[in-house]
């Protein structure tokens, strides 16, 4: 499969380790990455609240690149907020044909033009269950992640609104997480907090009432007894991993919580060495996910290959 | 002990404007409702508000219309003030903050509307009694030092000193059972209408006829109450409302063969005939075998003639009632639909000042009957009615509130009394009936029997019906035994006051031997000027049982003559 | 098609009780009614009700999803009663029996009856949520555009019900943030053209630590809402006009992160996260993280700093040198920038208003993205990239 790809500016910056391990991830599930590298930042919803056209502008930009990528089957990204952010462009772009032609005549001296209805924009994560499918990917899975308990976290841009993103009883991308943890041998662990927000977007509007949504969800996973976390979102990786020893201050114990990038978790289950993965770039050491000492991935079972611990 | 100039029950949207008005005249004003008031049932008026704003149009118009809709049983008089005050009270609206859609020139845009000769309802969408109240409740907030506002206290009797003036009122605090003793120089009563009697109802479960029933029983007359509007336009699935809003902006009725049947029975005005007439042309079609759906029980309404656009702007609310509730896109297909009952003319009788016969006591809105819609409430009349008279009735018990001493304290003997009833009905053994049975059979006795055809036979069944359920009412039990929030025992007082006014709508319609208006007599077909161009009152006997008389209708500039849409 | 004549089917009904005056726990009821499927979940509890404990307490009048007394929580989602098929709640339920609590975020009464005074109508008062007349108010009614009144019914279209304010994600951890409802309410006259005072309100709304800037971006409140009312695009939109209408520099940094957000953006194609944060709250230049607020902040975040450096997730390098887009596409990128804030209206399009357009054959379901074929040069570069290990590695570095 040949996708468009969108990695976004976060996977590029703070969390490096999320476009690598997506690069690495990508040839085991025959997925051809074409990155848009020319497009431009979607604007995390902020450029939307600051002017509406143009992030609308923007991402028709984007999606005008998307559609010129030969032979593509969608365009992919792996950040929930870009996903979000996008959809929300879409919908618009979609919705009034007077409009898209508004934006597209701002485009045209580009040699640009947004197609309705000629576009796929899809998460990584529904990509693995409507693309490749739960199937394809369980007969991937060459270290399962036996006795692992991974509460998933998906961030809001990727759950809400329901009827933007297309989530409805055919499919319930709400539930995806859950099913790819599954498919990849590792147990799901559902607490209050999957579905709720990181705080990231008020970090520096309210820091406090951030850090103590951040705290409060990865405080219920560890009362769930998760041993890590998953999220398909960067962002939500910020203030769950990178700030996690702020966060901490507000959940009044250790929380010590790991956070993998949803490509890391399924390189894993795929066999990948946790370095090639960028576990060590971590705020939060995945000590659960990985045995440090021996450097043998914990709770895999008998197929669990020892990998090398040499630079970390 | 709270004590008031003016004390408004009910917070709907007489209730709201009484207590600016009264505010507004420098009287010391309490509201008091036993829902949030912008729960009240007003905020399910749809279609809009009628004035004659448009310069091309006159007041004396509207009023002949709705003179005209009321088959000539509304007094005029009082037409003459409501038509003639709408345009200064709309604006008055405006001002206020109501968001009144416009047309493309800035200014506010009317509608077509059922019985009306030119265009003249100002909207909000569809949801135009919503805004209305919102904007008014947005305003007792502004007020919140002015207005003393109980929301959420139960009224369970009016107050009269021995001269017989209305001195105030004994309520119960919904959250803790607490009651209490509200003394008033005036009782302004805004409770909304009684349609819960019938089932279905595009009524809310708090339409129970309380202020109706609290006034009869200290001795206010009662006035019309034979007159049931069944609304031409309510969805088969659950009788929610479609509003009328959907035919003024041109949607077509259809019957079994997809024909415009109104051409047959108003060939002028066609869909946007006035409602009694509407609806009584449906159930005929629906009564003759050509009504559609399941057991052919319905009408469709066609609203895909109006432009989808127009649709989505104007019509909103039931584009999503039709998706949610029936499962049809309005936008795409017709939807099934019948006459429902969804207001009461009738109500305490008042002056044009909403005032009673009782000293002290007003009334305004579905609760009182002015009477200014007659026989038959022309659609977007009824929102006009409540702001009219329900800020004439402030302003006039301000004004007399400052003529007269606050009433001596009621004595706490009553209050004990009061609280007796009360827990002898959370005492009552099991032994009697549930509440919500005998709820049901009323219901469904009165939408059988006093509903858009009526005949001797069948409104004599259910006057034996009713006087029945009357006892039993009187043993009939609950299971809630605690204080705070006891739904329940507010809902067997609730019944008793449904029983008083379905008895005595069942009365008047016995009574009247013609049609006129909302009373269609199938034995009596004829309407019959020389006998019956009059109002009948009804008032309690000492024996509990009402006493029907009558009284003259006020006519000014309209003789009747032939109604013809 | 319309949905009726479907025969009544049995639904079980655990509801969440709590007696105040009993000094017990709340706990579960379990009761079964009948009724036919696209009837509403109130229709159920009422049943209930009238057959089996008439001490069940809800509040409800309307049944038509317009009063908006029965707010309550379905199956752990937030909604009215009467607005919810009882089929659907089975359909949604976890172990097919419809659970019944009341709404968050309020404290309970009784039942599945919350205490809306002490938290959603307290915020609501606290919005000024009156008009306040433009002078001189005119004879007749205010001139205002068609639009502008159609654009205020969105939010004067909200029934007060609770829905949003119980599923607050903000609220949730700080009780005191004024709440989508109210919110949705201050746009009601913030976007009113009639209203004389929409900067005092932004301002107010801007600088208070629990206003529009402590609104998480959760979509809770959009998905909560029975009546399309959106709260949380009102909020972006009051936003919008306190930043970009009235340049109100609140103490929140919510405008500066909102300018330094879409000046990176402008500057570099991507964004600069390194840079942001100090810009947010020292001010929107380079500058800015020299600024003493920037100092606090970077002092509060050392722990966090030191242990990104020490992963090497953050780079001295990646933290002072930005990636960026290729530069011709950079400049067309900002090119766009100058079109569109060049323009004399600011364009915004409301779905609200203007609806979708008919649809198409085809337009649920995008089939692939299939090449266009026109873009020359774009197309080169586009498939020139294959994402590396490290930003380092990666072709847009």
């Amino acid at each position: 499969m040949k996708v468009a790809y969108w990695p976004g500016c976060v996977s590029r910056g703070f969390t490096p380790e999320l476009h690598g391990s997506m690069a690495k991830v990508a040839p085991l599930l025959d997925i051809e990455l074409v990155e848009l590298d020319r497009a431009c930042c979607t604007g995390a919803g902020v450029i939307a609240e600051h002017n509406q056209e143009l992030a609308d502008t923007l991402n028709a930009r984007t999606f005008a690149l998307a559609q010129q990528v030969q032979g593509a089957d969608l365009m992919m990204n792996i950040c929930s907020t870009c996903q979000g952010a996008q959809t929300e462009c879409q919908e618009r772009l979609d919705a009034n044909a007077e409009y898209r032609e508004h934006v597209n005549g701002t485009l045209a001296k580009y040699d640009l033009r947004y197609e309705k209805d000629n576009l796929a924009n899809k998460n990584f994560l529904w990509v693995l269950v409507e693309e490749l499918g739960l199937d394809e990917l369980r007969s991937r899975v060459k270290r399962p992640l036996t006795d692992l308990k991974v509460g998933p976290f998906y961030g809001c841009y990727i759950v809400r609104p329901t009827d933007r993103l297309g989530i409805d009883d055919e499919k319930p991308r709400d539930t995806y997480l859950s099913l790819v943890i599954e498919a990849l041998g590792g147990t799901v662990i559902e607490y209050a907090g999957m579905q709720k927000c990181c705080g990231f977007p008020i970090i520096t509007m309210n820091k406090e009432a951030s850090l103590k949504q951040a705290a409060r969800h990865l405080g219920d996973a560890q009362d769930a007894d998760a041993d890590c976390l998953v999220t398909p979102c960067p962002l939500c990786h910020l203030n769950l991993d990178l700030q996690q020893p702020l966060a901490q201050r507000h959940a009044s114990r250790a929380l010590d919580m790991p956070v993998l990038h949803l490509p890391q978790l399924v390189g894993l289950a795929l066999g990948l060495d946790p370095k090639e993965l960028g576990f060590q770039r971590h705020v939060v050491k995945p000590a659960s996910v990985i045995d440090w000492s021996t450097s043998v991935v914990a709770g895999v079972g008998d197929e669990g290959g020892a990998v090398s611990a040499r630079g970390w | 002990m709270p004590a008031h100039d003016v004390l408004i029950l009910g917070a709907c949207l007489a209730g709201q404007r009484a207590a600016l008005a009264a505010a507004d005249a420098g009287a010391t004003v309490a509201i008091l409702s036993k829902v949030h008031p912008v729960r009240s049932h007003s905020v399910a008026a749809a279609g809009g508000i009628n004035a004659a704003i448009n310069p091309a149009d006159d007041w004396r118009s509207h009023a002949f219309d709705t003179v005209k809709g009321s088959d000539f049983l509304g007094d005029q008089d009082a037409i003459e003030v409501m038509c003639a005050e709408a345009p200064d009270e709309v604006l008055h609206l405006e001002h206020i903050g109501v968001t009144f859609h416009r047309n493309e020139t800035g200014q506010m845009d009317l509608r077509a509307f059922g019985g009306a000769s030119m265009k003249r309802t100002a909207y909000v969408a569809d949801i135009t009694g919503q805004a209305i109240l919102h904007v008014l409740y947005e305003q007792l907030m502004k007020y919140h030092e002015r207005v003393d506002r109980y929301e959420e206290w139960f009224t369970t009797s009016l107050l009269q000193d021995e001269e017989g003036n209305c001195t105030g009122c004994i309520a119960r605090d919904i959250r803790t059972g607490q009651l209490e003793v509200f003394t008033a120089k005036n009782v302004i009563l805004a409770t909304g209408g009684a349609g819960q009697c019938f089932k279905p109802t595009t009524n809310g479960l708090i339409c129970t006829g309380d202020g109706i029933s609290m006034a009869y029983r200290i001795g206010a007359p009662l006035m019309d109450m034979e007159m049931i509007q069944y609304h031409p336009t309510t969805l088969v699935e659950n009788g929610f409302l479609i509003t009328e809003g959907a035919r003024g902006e041109g949607a077509h009725l259809l019957n079994a063969d997809g024909e415009r049947f109104m051409e047959k029975y108003a060939p002028n005005k066609m869909e946007l005939a006035s409602r009694d007439v509407v609806s009584r042309a449906e159930q005929t079609e629906i009564n003759e075998g050509r009504g559609v759906g399941p057991g052919g029980v319905g009408i469709y309404l066609d609203i895909t003639v109006v432009p989808k656009k127009r649709t989505l702007e104007a019509l909103r609310e039931i584009v999503n009632i039709g998706k949610d509730f029936a499962g049809v896109d309005i936008t795409k297909e017709p939807i099934l639909i019948r006459p429902g009952q969804h207001y009461i003319m009738g109500g305490v009788k008042t002056d044009v000042n909403g005032a009673t016969p009782i000293p002290g006591l007003y009334a305004a809105g579905e609760v009182a009957c002015v009477s200014v819609h007659g026989g038959n409430r022309l659609g977007a009349n009824s929102l006009l009615d409540t702001l009219i008279f329900g800020r004439r009735a402030g302003e006039h018990a301000a004004q007399r509130a400052a003529g007269i001493s606050m009433p001596e304290a009621t004595p706490l003997s009553r209050v004990r009394e009061e609280s007796a009833w009360i827990d002898s009905i959370i005492d009552r053994p099991k032994d009697g009936r549930r509440v919500s049975e005998i709820k049901d059979d009323l219901g469904t006795e009165m939408n059988r029997n006093v509903a858009v055809f009526r005949e001797q036979d069948g409104l004599t069944h259910a006057l034996e019906t009713v006087r029945r359920l009357k006892e039993e009412a009187k043993t009939a039990y609950i299971d809630d035994r605690g204080t705070v929030f006891n739904q329940d025992v507010l809902g067997a007082i609730e019944l008793g006051f449904m029983l008083d006014c379905a008895e005595c709508t069942v009365m008047a319609a016995l009574e009247r031997k013609e049609s006129r208006g909302a009373q269609y007599r199938t034995d009596f077909p004829e309407r019959n000027d020389d006998e019956w161009l009059k109002h009948i009152d009804v008032s309690r006997n000492g024996d509990d049982t009402p006493h029907l008389s009558y009284s003259p209708v006020t006519i000014t500039q309209w003789q009747p003559e032939e109604r013809k849409y | 098609m319309a949905e009726t004549g479907k025969p009544p089917e049995s639904y079980t009904l655990r509801i969440r009780r709590f007696d105040p005056e009993s000094g017990a726990a709340p706990y579960w009821a379990e009761h079964t009614i009948e009724l036919e499927p696209h009837r509403s979940v109130l229709e159920g509890i009422l049943q209930a009700k009238g057959r089996f404990d008439g001490s069940i307490g809800i509040r409800c009048s309307c049944k038509a999803a317009i009063c908006g007394s029965c707010g309550v929580r379905i199956n752990g989602q937030p909604g009215l009663a009467c607005h919810t098929h009882i089929g659907r709640a089975k359909e949604t339920s976890r172990d097919g029996v419809i659970e019944i609590e009341p709404m968050g975020n309020m404290p309970v009464i009784k039942d599945l009856i919350v205490d809306m005074d002490a938290v959603h109508w307290k915020k609501v008062q606290r919005v000024t949520p009156w008009l306040i007349n433009k002078e001189p108010i005119p004879e007749r009614e205010y001139l205002v555009d068609r639009e502008s009144m159609v654009d205020v019914t969105q939010t004067m279209a909200c029934i007060q019900c609770g829905a949003c304010v119980s599923d607050c994600l903000s609220m949730e951890v700080d009780p005191l943030f004024i709440g989508p409802a109210a919110l949705a309410k201050a746009y009601r006259f913030v976007g009113d053209p009639r209203d004389a005072q929409q900067y005092e309100r932004l301002q107010d709304l801007a600088e208070d630590p629990h206003g529009i800037y402590d609104c998480t971006h959760c979509f809770k409140c959009i998905e909560a809402c029975p009546k399309g009312v959106a709260p949380m695009n009102q909020i972006m939109r009051l936003r919008r006009r306190a930043g970009s209408d009235h340049h109100i520099s609140d103490r929140n940094n919510g405008e500066r992160h909102e300018a330094a957000f879409v000046t990176l953006v402008k500057d570099h194609g991507l964004l600069w996260e390194a840079e942001l944060l100090p810009r947010s709250h020292g001010g929107n230049s380079w500058f800015g993280k020299f600024a003493p607020k920037a100092g606090l902040e970077l002092a509060d975040s050392l722990p966090v700093i030191t242990k990104a450096m020490l992963r090497r997730k953050v780079t001295p390098m990646g933290a002072l040198k930005p990636h960026k887009i290729p530069s011709a596409d950079l400049k067309q990128v900002q090119d766009i920038y100058d079109t569109v804030h060049g323009r004399d209206e600011r364009l915004e399009l409301n779905l609200y208003i203007t609806g979708y357009d008919e649809d198409e054959a085809g337009a649920q379901e995008p089939a692939a993205v299939a090449a266009s074929g026109g873009g020359d040069g774009g197309q080169t570069a586009a498939e020139g990239g294959q994402p590396g290990m490290t930003p380092e590695d990666s072709p847009t570095r």
